[in-house]
């Protein structure tokens, strides 16, 4: 009984350095790579003057030591060129990159290129090399591919990988679903096609384009070689995220924020006084802020139709291209951010017209942050106490298997962030680690609890916390906490001194804060 | 064992809980004085010992996943001691779910059956008495001494595994420490550290000092994780055992259900305002069901605990050793009073706590000798959540892995004293679109708030609504029935699955 808060507190210490020492491995590639298959993979070579390798270095910081990066790892792909010398990769490639090169496949000839643009959600980036004399050579060969958005079921289509002096090596696949999946980060739920086939492995991982004759239709997005079975990043996605980025800003894919839940259940759809043959959903959740709780849709709603398209009891519509489809690809990958909408949903038995305008929700203004790339996790040092704001990433790197005790906790107000927000939270603001030092000894074995009050000031992001050290109201620092034991004192000048003794000490630290 | 018992032997276990996990602190560097006792001969066929019998146990193990099901029988074997006409201590584990208990002494191949007088999960004790006590009249029973010294000799006479004779296993008194019990795995007492030998089937047996029991075997470490390192229950705990059980009823444990937070933090102790002195622990948590619920705060510093002065660690110097300050609470007895002084807001006050046993967090522990509880309506199996369940059903779902996981940090069982799981829906025509909310818990039922498996038989008995309307925790949908659907499915279904009962409330 007493004991419980201590074993907890081991819990978390131990599954914190499972997590570093994790990190010190090689980088975990994300995507199943392709693996080499046996000598009966039909190989046809061509050739292409549309693209170029992309050979990119990325190296992310820390989640656990903020102020730190973890060992840099290079990533390979085949970049499809466009108009303007721009080059189309997906946006792992791109993802937490230092340093990215093109190479020519042929000559070997490399030049540096920076990210133009890039949305994670959608996982694409824009790739250019900056206008020179050497920019000019070395598109001169080059030729931009157009994209071909018409690719339907039963299409046959090819995935484009060069070999090593840069013959051009085929797999042909044909497509037999199109759905919409998860990509790569949390809320992204996008258009895919998914096809049966071979796919030989180069070592060209993160982007591999795919062509129906000389036109692109997309970029793969995972392979599963058990089951040879490819998904692809398709040609709408690709040309939506191309026209958002020609008009100079760039505002991302427009979400519904809406949960929905299938009617196909004959006693369910009788307690909601559905007849027998309707069609739509049952609208289970609307996100605060978001385009639906905008356009007045509600919970208990019955979700019919969107801008005309009729909605199944599964929730799907009829796409005059792919057939059934979730009705997500509806807003999220056919309209744009500020386009209209019209809902028509049943409330009290009767159809009601609702009238709206699509906004995407971003990641900032989400309590907690569904990724994270490119930059450093915002951070707060004080007398060696690390606070953090609570983000998808660093739950990630405990992995399912160990998430008990403060990080089950921590993980459940991510997926249930509601009542937080309501309380004015912007950021969930914890206490991650403790560093040994004088000032913060007896806490050192400390961690995950959760911020609620410092210096008697409310702490709704790390910034509130940065304020609040600088008003003790004595001569230590009062924190409050969600959870055991609910109150730490820090005395303010050892605290500083301390702060003083970490920059540059031991633990290598640069800077005792990061809020940009 | 003997012959007769051939059948038996498949899944027959000798007796011994292991502890899962290894803490390995630094070791107490103490010499000891002196050794007590000088080794001796012991002649068995003297009858000097058969006051230490073996206790061969049938238990039947009761199934959480089909709860409307016996269980699964099994075996088991350990150690008992007479202390006294026709009582027999012994761990609570050995007779856990037992159904039949026999009781043999060394010189005797006679099986006794025998039955339990009273049992106490939480400290793992029993007493059982012998249905015929006319066998044992002659036997002495065994004398309790104290608290051994560090490095001092004990031996350790059971029935463990390597044959079927007793056995003695000499070791010294290696540690005294406040320890969990691994038979519920939620509670924690005084237990000694002995170097003695304690193997499966030693479970029960005393462990002596000068011809007198000082403690009782009954947990040690798997082989991989630790050598030598075996746990007995102390005498104190024994007797605060017997002395529970003298008005014939068990009355458990009493807790004063609060955390305490070290102060070693020199800020800590000037805003506490406490002095250099290294007295007084802050108050981390309080569970407000709990003895002092009403009393302390979070924040407040705990001074002495019926005047033994309370350390910055929360030890109490006790009996001449250093003990956690819960060692004193637990000394005392449901209806008891301790006196506490605290410091809040830099006042001394003092308190007279009653103290009482705290009951959410028995929830949190394994329990025995309990028919599982359940509700089945049309296919769907209702159960209350703890320890059993979440093992036998290897739950995963988030939501209910949190309740349980916080069910006293995050004080859930104020607003839900019994979290019922649906665990389960057997697969009918009725229920098909609701197989994936199995393993959810049960928020609401025809709108009546579900805190307990008996408020289940209350919302499904309302028969006023053509719907049978569940809504899960957290989950977006609510579950509905038609309910004359239901009604007509739910026997078709006890059919099906070889269901006898729809419910056990526990109340037979």
């Amino acid at each position: 009984m007493k004991l419980l808060p201590f074993s907890l507190l081991f819990l978390i210490s131990a599954a914190a350095l499972q997590a570093q020492t994790a990190a010190t491995e090689a980088p975990k590639k994300k995507r199943a790579a392709p693996v080499a298959t046996d000598a009966t993979v039909p190989i046809a070579t061509a050739e292409s003057n549309s693209l170029v390798k992309v050979n990119a270095t990325s190296q992310r910081y820390n989640p656990h030591l903020p102020w730190q990066k973890e060992s840099p790892s290079g990533r390979r792909g085949l970049g499809v060129v466009l108009a303007g010398n721009h080059v189309l990769v997906t946006a792992q490639m791109a993802a937490d990159a230092t340093y990215i090169e093109l190479e020519l496949p042929e000559s070997g000839q490399k030049i540096p290129a920076k990210v133009v643009a890039v949305d994670y959600e959608a996982n694409l980036a824009l790739l250019e090399a900056p206008p020179s004399d050497r920019q000019k050579a070395f598109f001169s060969g080059l030729k931009p591919m157009s994209i071909d958005a018409s690719v339907r079921i039963k299409d046959n289509v090819d995935v484009l990988q060069t070999g090593r002096v840069g013959e051009l090596i085929k797999s042909p696949l044909n497509i037999n679903k199109v759905l919409t999946r998860r990509y790569i980060v949390d809320g992204s739920n996008f258009l895919v096609y998914e096809t049966t086939g071979i796919v030989r492995s180069e070592g060209n991982s993160f982007t591999l384009p795919v062509v129906k004759g000389d036109k692109l239709v997309g970029l793969l997005l995972s392979y599963d070689s058990k089951n040879q079975v490819t998904t692809i990043l398709p040609a709408p996605i690709i040309e939506h995220f191309l026209k958002d980025v020609s008009d100079g800003s760039y505002e991302g894919f427009p979400g519904m924020g809406m949960e929905m839940q299938s009617t196909q259940d004959e006693q369910f759809r009788e307690y909601l006084g559905l007849k027998t043959d309707a069609p739509g959903v049952l609208i289970s959740a609307v996100v605060k802020g978001g385009s639906a709780d905008k356009a007045g849709m509600k919970k208990g709603d019955v979700l019919v139709s969107i801008n005309g398209f009729a909605i199944d009891t599964r929730g799907d519509y009829k796409d005059p291209q792919y057939g059934p489809l979730s009705s997500s690809h509806l807003v999220r990958g056919r309209a744009y951010v500020g386009d209209k909408v019209e809902i028509k949903v049943i409330r009290e038995g009767k159809e009601v017209t609702l009238n709206g305008q699509l906004s995407r929700r971003s990641p900032d203004e989400q309590l907690v942050l569904p990724y994270l790339f490119d930059k450093g996790p915002r951070y707060v040092l004080m007398g060696g106490m690390l606070f953090q704001e609570l983000s998808r990433p660093y739950l990630d790197s405990f992995g399912e298997e160990q998430r008990g005790g403060a990080i089950l906790r921590l993980a459940r107000i991510a997926t249930y962030p509601d009542k937080y927000e309501e309380a004015g939270r912007k950021k969930l603001v914890f206490l991650s680690m403790v560093l040994p030092t004088p000032s913060a000894q007896g806490y050192d074995k400390l961690g995950g609890q959760v911020i609620n009050k410092v210096n008697g000031k409310a702490i709704n992001d790390l910034n509130d916390l940065a304020e609040a050290f600088k008003s003790a109201k004595d001569t230590w620092h009062v924190i409050e906490l969600d959870d055991f034991p609910h109150v730490l004192y820090l005395d303010t000048f050892n605290a500083e001194r301390d702060n003083m003794r970490l920059l540059g000490g031991a633990y290598r630290i640069g800077s005792l804060k990061r809020l940009e | 064992m003997f012959g007769f018992h051939a059948a038996h032997m498949m899944n027959h276990r000798l007796l011994l809980p292991l502890l899962a996990f290894a803490i390995l602190p630094p070791a107490l560097g103490q010499p000891a004085p002196e050794t007590a006792t000088a080794s001796q001969a012991i002649d068995v066929a003297s009858g000097a010992w058969d006051g230490v019998v073996n206790i061969d146990v049938s238990v039947l193990f009761p199934d959480y996943r089909e709860p409307w099901n016996a269980g699964q029988p099994s075996g088991g074997s350990g150690t008992g001691f007479l202390i006294g006409k026709n009582r027999f201590l012994t761990n609570a584990h050995v007779v856990s779910n037992a159904t039949r208990i026999l009781i043999r002494t060394s010189n005797d191949p006679e099986p006794h059956p025998a039955k339990i007088v009273h049992i106490a999960h939480d400290c793992d004790l029993a007493l059982i008495e012998a249905e015929d006590a006319k066998h044992f009249e002659k036997l002495t029973p065994l004398d309790f001494g104290s608290i051994p010294q560090l490095n001092t000799e004990v031996i350790a006479i059971g029935y463990p595994i390597g044959g079927d004779r007793i056995s003695v296993t000499r070791g010294v008194v290696s540690r005294i420490d406040f320890r969990p019990y691994s038979h519920t795995s939620v509670d924690s007492h005084l237990a000694i550290q002995v170097d003695a030998a304690i193997n499966p089937g030693n479970s029960g047996g005393p462990v002596m000092q000068g011809g007198k029991v000082v403690g009782v075997a009954f947990q040690g470490f798997s082989g991989r994780v630790a050598q030598n390192v075996g746990y007995m229950i102390p005498v104190p705990v024994i007797k605060r055992f017997l002395k529970d059980v003298e008005d014939g009823r068990y009355d458990h444990y009493v807790d004063l259900a609060a955390s305490d937070f070290p102060i070693e933090n020199p800020a800590q102790a000037k805003a506490l305002g406490i002095g250099g002195d290294g007295i007084g622990v802050m108050v981390g948590d309080v569970e407000p069901a709990g003895s002092v619920g009403e009393i302390l705060k979070l924040g407040d510093v705990i001074l002495s605990i019926d005047d033994n002065p309370v350390l910055n660690n929360g030890l109490v110097r006790f009996e001449g050793e250093l003990m956690d300050m819960n060692e004193i609470v637990e000394r005392k007895f449901a209806g008891d009073t301790i006196k506490l002084a605290f410091q809040r807001d830099g006042k001394k006050q003092e308190a007279t706590v009653k103290l009482k046993r705290f009951d959410p967090y028995v929830r949190l522990g394994a329990t025995y000798n309990q028919r599982p509880r359940y509700i089945v309506h049309a296919g769907l199996v209702f159960q209350p959540m703890d320890r059993n369940l979440m093992d036998a059903h290897q739950i995963r779902d988030a939501t209910v892995s949190y309740v349980f996981d916080n069910f006293l940090t995050d004080k859930l069982y104020v607003e839900r004293p019994e979290p019922v799981v649906l665990t389960n829906v057997l697969p009918d025509e009725v229920n098909t679109w609701l197989t994936p909310y199995a393993h959810s818990i049960v928020d609401e039922i025809n709108g009546v708030k579900i805190k307990s498996l008996k408020d289940v038989e209350t919302a499904l008995a309302k028969k006023d609504q053509t719907f049978i309307e569940i809504r899960l925790l957290e989950k977006t949908r609510p579950l509905v029935l038609k309910r004359e659907l239901a009604a007509a499915a739910h026997t078709r279904i006890m059919q099906t699955y070889n269901i006898s009962a729809d419910a056990y409330l526990g109340d037979e």
